[in-house]
């Protein structure tokens, strides 16, 4: 049995290869980061060897805390594995019990499990001081994989149970990204800890706190072995089996529960009127603008990339902030990284639709009219948020000056986003969750494209608006008119790429529909 | 190009032949599609008559969904043209997309609208004014059933319902030829009575109505003209009378279709397993 899951994920693992060039250069790129990261960890591991036990201790047990925590957390915001759901089990004939080994089992044959792999074991590395640590850090390592690997099956189990209707899994989606958000800016809290004074103090107080917690336990058992504390080593080896039988137990509850249990039915709501298609004229760009805007309040999909949009540059701005950034300066940030994102939004738009675009298709509808229809509400958002940012902003960085180059700058930066995002979408459209499915649902066709043209968009339009920035930045240092030269050459190269962009990617629509809807068929 | 001369008298429709001559609104030559090693449409011509009432019948996989998805521009073909009423259906799509209705099979729909606003955004893409547009939904909306309905997220609809919302949508247009891929999957019995009405009505306008199924029975009696096809060609087509040649139309399909699988075998599905 476990033999029959481990071959399949082996084949299902096999077969990602053979989706194409795009898709294997994705994987292949998700293999490089996974490993890298692997590495790094186990080369700082292995580093720590030669530092003292209290200090090495502290690291560990923290940085452990945080990457089992990560296991717990990503596949809550990210969705996990779908392919290995014990639902779609649910028909074999299979004991829930050797189903639950068999899909642990076979979650050790992924990515993120090898990497963990490694990880745990360098540890064992860093603690061979003396042959009870050693000893120790063996079973700790064994316990480390276990916990990563149960824990992210039953979290990714439990929110495919609890999100089963539309409505919860809009919610679990957003409140996952809140939570990994503030991880994220704990994390970089961290870096802001002046670690040459206050550092140690600061750490110690969070490493005993860790070391007892169900994510550090194991990595601080063998520190504090080598330290000579046996009691806490005990202690602290108990919590860690503790928590592995304990996740076993929920894992097999709630693969067992999942297999006997239906998706939950959705209550039917009813709207009044045509909502959004009242307010646009009707015509094409019209109706599909009000379209756009409708499924950005329907379709949970949706909310992910317009949540991300707000809190990107508060992610940003914090380790410039560690990084000694003169706190006026940073107020010129927050607009055009917002404008950067807005144009970036509808990239892959057209994935969205999935095969509900054949209807864009029979109608024949005009590339630059169905271009133009999604840009439009991105436009009508984002317009505002550049002008009154800039003014908010440009009052934070204390001269008002700024306002006409931030202003340039930032609208360059969202309409010729907006333009080269038309172009990417008819173009290079890559796999995204169906509708319907879990927003974090990644599709099995992995996306091999989506990083590269994720990162290629971004850079174009960033290219794009060099002209503008460089006047701004004459403007910032000589003042003057440079300013207004900065938003009239900004305003003037955005609405030129955007008006490329929508007729270009309108022809690219046009000539490429068929192969659109047999992509999206694919996906 | 209304009333023109058809481009290809059909001999053996010897039932169009003795009416007076009417224009061709759809006429396929040559089609032909593979999918890597298979081919999946081998060489299809049709010419389908206006007010004409054609139905493609065929097992699984016989091609009707890619011959209609080729008729309808939703994929390339590597060889053969369409024309819809004399426009090439890939050369001049504009003019051959206006003047047809489609029903695809299996594709989904923007099923987070309601139904009144799907209708909506169908008929504006179709060209519509919103004045055409409110009056012509609230006409299907009452023809086929669906006014409880509008203010329902497609979604959440049953399958049956969303077939007859997009009917609906490939409608709304009053197109010249309704190119409609299996529109009574999954319809109740008391629904699929009435949009054949409304099928029906819109023939003996002039319309016409193309549309392939699988259930024989429907075909037979619902149908003037059809066409069978097995393994991506026509294997008989004519009027129905001329197909079955007496006997029903599923005997007949099932001799061109190569006969009954024998039912021998398999014996061990007769004692069951605990």
């Amino acid at each position: 049995m476990v033999a029959q899951f481990l071959g399949l994920r082996l084949r299902l693992l096999a077969n990602s290869f053979a989706g194409g060039a795009w898709q294997t250069v994705g994987l292949l790129v998700g293999l490089a980061v996974g490993l890298v990261a692997a590495i790094l960890g186990v080369t700082a591991l292995v580093e720590l060897r030669d530092a003292t036990v209290t200090v090495a201790g502290d690291i560990v047990a923290v940085a452990g805390a945080l990457i089992v925590l990560g296991y717990f957390l990503i596949p809550l915001a990210f969705g996990g594995d779908d392919a290995m759901d014990p639902r779609k089990f649910a028909l074999f004939d299979l004991p829930a019990g050797r189903l639950a080994t068999g899909l642990a089992v076979a979650a050790l044959v992924s990515v993120p499990s090898l990497a963990i792999a490694l990880v745990a074991f360098a540890q064992i590395a860093t603690w061979s001081r003396s042959s009870g640590a050693s000893v120790l850090a063996v079973l700790s390592a064994l316990l480390i994989i276990a916990t990563c690997v149960l824990g992210s099956r039953v979290t990714t189990a439990v929110a495919a149970l609890i999100v089963a209707s539309r409505w919860a899994r809009d919610v679990a989606g957003v409140v996952a990204l809140l939570v990994l958000a503030v991880v994220v800016v704990i994390g970089i809290g961290f870096l802001g800890v002046d670690w040459s004074t206050d550092g140690s103090s600061v750490l110690h107080s969070i490493v005993v706190f860790a070391g007892w917690t169900p994510f550090g336990a194991a990595w601080s058992a063998p520190a504090e072995a080598a330290a000579g504390h046996g009691g806490t080593a005990t202690g602290q080896t108990l919590v860690a089996l503790a928590t592995v039988a304990v996740l076993w137990v929920l894992w097999r509850v709630v693969a067992g529960h999942t297999i006997v249990t239906k998706y939950r039915e959705v209550v039917v709501k009813k709207y009044k009127g045509l909502g959004w298609f009242d307010s646009f004229p009707s015509t094409r760009s019209g109706v599909i603008a009000a379209r756009t805007l409708t499924y950005w309040g329907r379709d949970p999909r949706y909310h992910v990339s317009l949540l991300i949009v707000p809190l990107v540059p508060f992610v940003m701005l914090i380790p410039l902030m560690v990084a000694g950034v003169p706190t006026n300066y940073l107020a010129l940030i927050p607009v055009p990284v917002v404008a950067l994102f807005l144009g970036w939004l509808i990239h892959n738009d057209v994935a969205f639709d999935n095969t509900a675009v054949w209807l864009h298709v029979v109608s024949h509808t005009r590339g630059s009219a169905d271009r133009l229809g999604r840009a439009i509400p991105t436009l009508i958002i984002g317009i505002p948020i550049v002008v009154f940012g800039s003014f908010f902003c440009a009052v934070l960085f204390g001269d008002i000056g700024v306002l006409p180059s931030l202003i340039g700058v930032s609208l360059c930066i969202l309409l010729s986003g907006l333009g080269l995002s038309s172009i990417m979408s008819a173009r290079f459209p890559y796999p995204v969750a169906r509708p319907g499915d879990s927003p974090f649902a990644q599709p099995q066709t992995g996306g091999g494209g989506s990083a590269t043209v994720q990162a290629f968009s971004f850079l174009l339009t960033i290219v794009v608006a060099v002209p503008a920035l460089a006047l701004a930045r004459l403007g910032l240092i000589e003042g003057g008119t440079w300013a207004w030269g900065s938003l009239w050459i900004g305003i003037g190269v955005g609405l030129l790429v955007l008006a490329v962009g929508i007729a270009w990617g309108g022809r690219i629509f046009e000539k490429r529909s068929p192969d659109i809807l047999a992509f999206s068929m694919r996906n | 190009m209304r009333g023109s001369i058809p481009r290809r008298p059909l001999a053996k429709q010897s039932d169009a032949a003795a009416k007076p001559a009417r224009e061709v609104v759809l006429l396929i030559e040559g089609l032909v599609k593979r999918f890597g090693e298979t081919t999946a449409v081998a060489g299809i011509d049709l010419s389908i008559h206006a007010g004409s009432f054609f139905g493609i019948v065929g097992p699984n996989g016989a091609g009707k969904t890619t011959t209609l998805s080729m008729v309808t521009g939703l994929l390339r073909p590597d060889a053969g043209r369409v024309f819809v009423h004399g426009a090439d259906v890939w050369a001049n799509p504009a003019a051959a997309k206006r003047n047809m209705g489609v029903l695809p099979d299996r594709l989904r729909l923007f099923d987070r609208l309601t139904g009144a606003q799907l209708l909506y955004y169908a008929g504006t893409l179709r060209g519509l004014d919103r004045k055409t547009v409110l009056s012509r939904t609230a006409d299907l909306a009452a023809s086929f059933g669906l006014e409880d309905a509008l203010d329902r997220l497609v979604t959440d609809y049953s399958a049956g319902m969303a077939k007859k919302v997009a009917l609906a949508a490939a409608m709304i247009h009053s197109p010249r030829l309704l190119v409609l891929d299996e529109p009574f999957e999954s319809v109740d019995p008391v629904s699929a009575a009435n949009v054949t009405a409304i099928l029906r009505r819109y023939v003996g306008a002039g319309g016409t109505v193309v549309l392939s199924s699988h259930s024989m029975d429907l075909i037979e009696r619902i149908c003037d003209d059809v066409a069978v096809v097995v393994n991506g060609a026509v294997l008989d087509t004519g009027s129905v009378n001329d197909v079955r040649k007496g006997g029903s139309l599923e005997e007949r399909f099932v001799e061109l279709a190569g006969g009954r699988k024998s039912a021998e075998g398999m014996e061990w599905l007769h004692s069951f397993s605990d």
